[in-house]
């Protein structure tokens, strides 16, 4: 499923879009250093961390999209980064487990 | 001498903003130059640990890559305080971050041993009180 068809569905917030991107596969994590060496290629990112590097990160480990659950809001130096990039930067209400079986169950992944 | 590619960076050790543009700018470069995926992946896991650690623990400094046809040098230089145990700074999950640094998500004891893994040779070179020059080379 391409992200924005997901946030539609999910009725996630955007706050930053991106490319055009397919979600083939997950992953959970706020330490960043787990998340670039494990986080599959093309995978939503769900977490709670709020801050610059966040961004960074996601571009590195080349994900579909960051998932920031349990009503965090970016910051401005966040979302700055997110648009200059592009990254996809979505905003969920749940928490992390409920927002990745939400994602799972939509994507089939 | 075999020719390469060389790119220069400031690491600005005040500015978390700009931690991991150098490894960002590398990876845009290896990927222009058409290397494959899964390397320029380990090139920027490896060099934006070694980036971010520069931030973290030595005020900034300099990195520098050397693109080659097969592979990639990189040398990140700081003038900061030094690893006084190298071996046990390599050990996975061992951590001198401070807790405002683990509050940005880093400090997870995994800097140096994820440049380990994605590196093909990694060399740290440090003198407490001087500074340290991790070298690491990523061949394609």
């Amino acid at each position: 499923m391409k992200v924005d068809e997901l946030a539609a569905k999910a009725g996630y917030t955007v706050f930053a879009e991106g490319e055009p991107r397919e979600i083939e596969n997950g992953y959970c994590g706020d330490f960043l250093s787990n998340i670039i060496s494990r986080a599959p290629d093309s995978c939503a990112w769900l977490t709670v961390m709020n801050n610059v590097n966040v961004a960074a990160v996601a571009t590195l480990i080349d994900c579909a999209c960051i998932i920031l659950c349990e009503g965090v809001a970016p910051d401005e130096a966040l979302l700055a980064r997110a648009k200059a990039l592009p990254v996809w930067l979505l905003g969920a209400k749940e928490n992390v487990f409920e927002e990745a079986k939400r994602v799972s169950a939509l994507c089939g992944i | 001498m075999e020719e390469c590619i060389r790119l220069e960076y400031d690491v600005d050790g005040n500015n978390f903003s700009s931690a991991g543009n150098a490894s960002e700018s590398v990876k845009r470069t290896l990927k222009q130059l058409g290397v494959d995926a899964a390397s320029v992946r380990r090139v920027a896991i490896a060099m934006y640990e070694g980036e971010i650690n520069m931030v973290i623990h030595a005020h900034g400094g300099k990195a520098i890559a050397e693109i080659y046809p097969e592979r990639i040098d990189i040398y990140l230089k700081d003038s900061g305080p030094g690893i006084a145990d190298i071996d046990l700074a390599m050990k996975a999950g061992y951590s001198t971050a401070t807790e405002n640094i683990r509050s940005l998500g880093f400090g997870a004891g995994m800097g140096l041993p994820n440049m380990k893994k994605y590196s093909d040779d990694m060399q740290i070179d440090s003198t407490v009180g001087v500074g340290t020059t991790v070298f690491l080379r990523i061949c394609f």
